[in-house]
């Protein structure tokens, strides 16, 4: 770090303080001087996602099902006699780039709604933005409770069960299997999460709701790994010598293909029912090697929801991107859906009368009507939970679930009360 | 002794995986004094040159994957040392971090485009699929080739550095280059040669934990952390000192697991602390002058 | 001729630790007309714009506190994100749990800092070079952990978002007024430790330590109380941007931040103290453009530091100074009339 080189600048100052003023002159009248993107027949909505890194599979799936989703509007005419435009960009799971995104949507392509983010922590800083510059935004697979409590605003929606409701499907699940004999009691439990607070929040929600449900258990051992750890061993070994009946795991995407492909030569499967959110892309990359038997839940599994619109749009996603949908495209295009309505019931693109359209309001959707709550701006969805099955589906290659299996779990049982999430918003 | 055997078993594993990673990097280093973040890409290639090989099938294929994806590596590694690590030779080691770790993005982007955003993942051979008796635990077979494959590569790069004469125009080239190259060595090509094999032995790294986990963008970016730290622990440049990093990284990872689970993952960073501070140039390194 | 300005300090390969800093007028100037040009733009830009540089100016005071150790001291250190989220903290976690003022919260933020940077820089500058820089990235992790970890007190990776400025800091003009004169002042109190006595000393470590050292100076104090007064810069850069975004995250302490006013740094020419200013305002810029509009920003944001670093490792001062050159040749070449 030593010898710098003997530069003997003289006038640079002059020059790079001029090209400095320049560039942000150039920067500030970019912004100011766009003022009619939204004029000649279009309107643009944006998707500020994460695109890169370990969970761009998950932005991916979401921004493409808000791009089936807009295109299947502008075929039908668009909105309001406008052809709709969607912008995206990579917020690589930064709460700063993604509201730095976000508002230059809102600034320079003047978007009309910005649909949400993958991590929870980019949800609330473009939420604060939505609720400073009025756009509607609608969250449809970051989910974290505070989005609807301590952070709410009027102009955010949640199109996605949120990590309270998960833990509390999963228990009733496991309360419904207890009680038909399937698993006997008391559960020598053990727990898998992510070090950080989604993990941590699920953890103690699922415990909360055993409790709840009067489920007898009695915890055997808690793990908890980093997110993304190159090296799970020491925790898989711990929880595995602790031997529990069933496994809450947290994990989700990469992280629990992993845990699946290193758990299972312990013959962790046969001996261990694990609870875990393996969605379809999970099911997909794992194939063969799908945990059967254990049991997977699911904020929007396009293959037991049951719901014509869903399978329909399935089948054509699977025709545009060669893959099935994963549950975040699903949820994404519901999310579009239900901003189209507020739009076409308010006549207008204006923030406020859209999303007062949208509050209170039951919105037909590809998966049926689904109602947004007025007190959070919560969907009244239910979570699903079903089985692994043991052979591959005919339909896609790989294992789903075990025809029969599925149950949604009913908001209304999983859901916290409006008076509940009154008490956290501020 | 259940959670004994687990233990030490998954220990070791992990500390083969990397190490077998690591010995990459501080080879490079040792050899050339360069700092390589773009190591975390090779290994990254390593292990998606596994997914395309092996596909949903396993078998014999499983063993020309592996080869695969340390080749693809290398020469990902050949291409970055003729058009930027040549460059480096006499830099600080900030120019070094700072292009090594613009490779990486670049590598990031290209493997995006390559392999897509998806994980994805392949099967260990039939072979090695299973568990294995010991003691009376349930060991996966899998675990235990890692283990060899380490203790392999860790025994190979002994008899290279010690018993070879590439091995001693690199430890020559090193204290005395000037030296070497009068002695009628072509250095260039020397330090070509090491730093792909340190780019072959990233990927073979990636290639060995493709069957144990999801294969996604990011990996580069994690495993770049574990292995400098593994490699500073060690003393930068010291083969054996890898091996002692990573088994000490590995120990602190499984200690952490069964005593402070929800400190466990500063542990690793107390551990590299700790030792600075009592070594400030790692166990095995020496001071830099 | 010793035509010393604010811009060009790093001319002192030679130090003369007695001799008294020149001063003349070219950069004086410059920088006045352009304190007047940014005190003109809080009032003629939209906010939209306001808001944008409020930001930027946060990272120029990031990148000038870094360039401190970088590029005066020699020492790269990957533990500067960790004092800009504390700085950023600070605000944060007083508004959340206690409901403090944001400048209290601010000053038990960068105290925070300032005491971390001396146990950090106790024991980091023990070790040297690479080392230093490796364990300085070990630190910052272990800080981003127990911020993402410790959710009782942090709010773990969802961080804290809310109302923990007063209305008038969170207005764009409010809050970019603000931001100007902290980042102002602080910055010229940066350039009066460059130019102090203690700048100089520290330069001379940077260029030979040992012989530093024959001349019975303290290294290891010169590079703490440095390592310090960076932190403290950093940890202040992170408190505006704790007002600026209302908000505070773990991502703010990773390592990958910490490379980013590094960047900023070399991009400008961190052997020059206005070169990581201009840095970081491009880098700023060009970063938020490549993101919006290239679906492979990583690639082409890499090539472009490849390119910097490979060829024109001065940065953009180095391009200046050329530019400077050939506009005087050309002077000389047509008699002065260009």
């Amino acid at each position: 770090m030593s010898h710098c080189q003997p530069v003997r600048p003289r006038h640079w100052a002059l020059a790079t303080l001029a090209a400095a003023a320049a560039c942000t002159l150039i920067a500030a009248c970019g912004n100011s001087s766009a003022g009619s993107a939204s004029s000649g027949g279009t309107v643009t909505v944006g998707e500020s996602t994460t695109l890169s890194g370990s969970i761009a599979e998950l932005g991916e799936s979401g921004l493409q099902g808000v791009e089936l989703a807009v295109a299947d509007l502008n075929s039908h005419g668009g909105l309001l006699g406008k052809k709709i435009k969607v912008v995206s960009a990579d917020d690589a799971a930064t709460p700063a780039t993604g509201a730095a995104n976000a508002k230059n949507m809102i600034l320079q392509d003047h978007v009309v709604a910005l649909f949400g983010p993958v991590s929870s922590a980019v949800a609330a800083a473009e939420e604060q933005l939505a609720g400073q510059y009025k756009v509607p935004i609608f969250f449809h697979t970051s989910n974290d409770i505070s989005l609807m409590g301590a952070n709410f605003n009027p102009y955010a929606f949640q199109v996605v069960p949120n990590t309270d409701m998960e833990p509390r499907a999963a228990a009733l699940y496991l309360d419904s299997e207890v009680k038909a004999g399937k698993i006997k009691t008391p559960l020598a439990l053990g727990t898998f999460a992510p070090n950080y607070s989604f993990g941590q929040d699920s953890v103690a929600g699922f415990i909360q709701a055993l409790k709840y449900y009067n489920v007898p258990f009695k915890i055997v051992s808690q793990q908890w790994p980093s997110l993304e750890a190159t090296n799970i061993s020491p925790n898989l070994s711990a929880l595995i010598a602790a031997k529990p009946s069933v496994v809450y795991n947290a994990q989700f995407g990469g992280d629990l293909v992993t845990f699946v492909k290193q758990a299972t030569p312990f013959g962790f499967f046969k001996k261990t029912t694990m609870l875990s959110m393996l969605n379809t892309a999970e099911l997909a990359a794992l194939g063969s090697q799908a945990p059967a038997g254990s049991i997977a839940y699911d904020r929007a599994p396009w293959f037991a929801m049951n719901e014509p619109g869903v399978t329909a749009f399935a089948t054509e996603y699977h025709a545009k991107y060669h893959q099935w949908p994963d549950t975040w495209a699903v949820l994404a295009y519901t999310s579009v859906q239900v901003w189209a309505y507020g739009v076409k019931h308010a006549g207008t693109f204006d923030a406020g009368k859209v999303s007062a359209a949208i509050a209170g309001a039951a919105i037909p959707t590809i998966r049926g009507t689904i109602t947004i709550r007025a007190c959070d701006h919560q969907a009244e969805i239910p979570e699903y939970v079903g089985t692994v099955a043991s052979s591959p589906s005919s339909l896609t290659g790989f294992p789903l679930w075990t025809p029969g299996s599925a149950f949604a779990a009913p908001f209304s049982k999983i859901g916290l009360s409006c008076a509940q999430m009154k008490a956290m918003q501020k | 002794m259940h959670s004994l055997v687990l233990d030490i078993a998954g220990t070791l594993s992990a500390a083969a995986n990397l190490f077998v990673v690591a010995a990459g990097l501080t080879l490079v280093f040792g050899a050339m004094r360069i700092i390589n973040m773009a190591h975390g890409s090779f290994y990254m290639y390593g292990a998606f040159a596994v997914t395309t090989v092996l596909g949903v099938g396993a078998g014999w294929r499983f063993w020309l994957a592996l080869l695969a994806g340390a080749v693809v590596a290398a020469v990902a590694g050949l291409t970055v040392e003729v058009t930027v690590i040549r460059r480096l030779y006499d830099a600080e080691h900030l120019t070094q971090l700072l292009a090594t770790y613009a490779v990486l993005l670049i590598f990031a982007d290209i493997g995006q485009r390559i392999w897509g955003a998806g994980y994805r993942t392949v099967n260990p051979p039939a072979v090695l699929a299973s568990g294995v008796s010991i003691a009376g635990v349930q060991v996966p077979r899998y675990q235990l080739f890692v283990i060899g494959v380490g203790a392999a590569v860790g025994l190979a790069l002994w008899l290279m550095l010690a018993r070879t004469r590439f091995g001693w125009l690199l430890r020559a080239a090193v204290q005395d280059p000037e030296s070497v190259a009068t002695g009628g060595t072509d250095l260039a090509r020397l330090r070509t040669g090491v730093f792909v094999i340190g780019a072959f032995l990233a990927g073979l790294g990636g290639a060995l934990i493709a069957p144990m986990q999801s294969i996604a963008p990011g990996m580069d970016v994690s495993i770049i952390v574990s292995v400098f730290i593994v490699v500073t622990i060690g003393g930068l440049g010291s083969v054996a000192g890898a091996a002692l990093g990573a088994l000490l990284i590995g120990l602190a990872q499984t200690l952490g697991a069964e005593f402070f689970a929800s400190w466990a993952a500063s542990l690793i960073y107390l551990t590299m602390i700790v030792v600075l501070a009592i070594r400030p140039w790692g166990l095995l390194g020496v001071p830099e002058r | 001729m010793h035509t010393d300005s604010l811009a060009s300090s790093a001319e002192h390969d030679q130090v003369h630790l007695a001799r008294p800093p020149a001063r003349t007028t070219a950069g004086t100037v410059a920088c006045v007309v352009v304190m007047g040009l940014l005190a003109l733009a809080g009032v003629v830009w939209s906010p939209a714009a306001l808001a944008n540089l409020q930001e930027a100016l946060g990272l120029v005071l990031f990148a000038v506190a870094t360039n401190l150790l970088l590029g005066y001291g020699g020492l790269v250190s990957f533990a500067q994100a960790a004092f800009y989220g504390i700085g950023a903290y600070g605000i944060a976690i007083g508004w959340l749990h206690w409901k403090l003022p944001f400048w209290l919260g601010g000053l038990a933020g960068i105290a925070a800092a300032a005491v971390a940077a001396v146990i950090v820089g106790v024991i980091s500058l023990r070790t040297r070079r690479l080392y230093f820089a490796l364990l300085t990235l070990a630190f910052t992790q272990l800080f981003f952990v127990i911020a993402d970890n410790q959710t009782a007190i942090t709010n773990g990776a969802t961080g804290i978002f809310g109302a923990m400025v007063p209305t008038w800091l969170a207005e764009p003009q409010g809050g970019y007024y603000f931001t100007l004169v902290v980042v102002v002042v602080v910055t010229l109190g940066c350039y009066a430790v460059v130019r102090s006595p203690f700048g100089l000393t520290l330069k001379a470590i940077r260029d030979n330590r040992e012989r530093a050292e024959a001349l019975g100076v303290n290294v290891y104090r010169h590079q703490l109380a440095a390592f310090v007064i960076s932190s403290v810069g950093c940890a202040i850069a992170g408190f505006l941007f704790a007002i600026y975004s209302q908000s505070a995250s773990p991502d703010l302490l990773s390592w990958t931040n910490s490379g980013e006013p590094i960047f900023m740094a070399v991009l400008g020419g961190m052997h020059t103290f206005l070169g990581p200013v201009a840095g970081a305002i491009v880098y700023f810029y060009a970063q938020s453009y490549l993101t919006q509009h290239i679906t492979d920003w990583q690639l082409v944001l890499g090539l472009l530091l490849l390119v910097i670093v490979l060829f024109k490792p001065s940065g953009l001062a180095g391009i200046g100074a050329d530019a400077g050159r050939a506009v005087r040749r050309l002077r000389a070449r047509t008699g002065g009339r260009a």
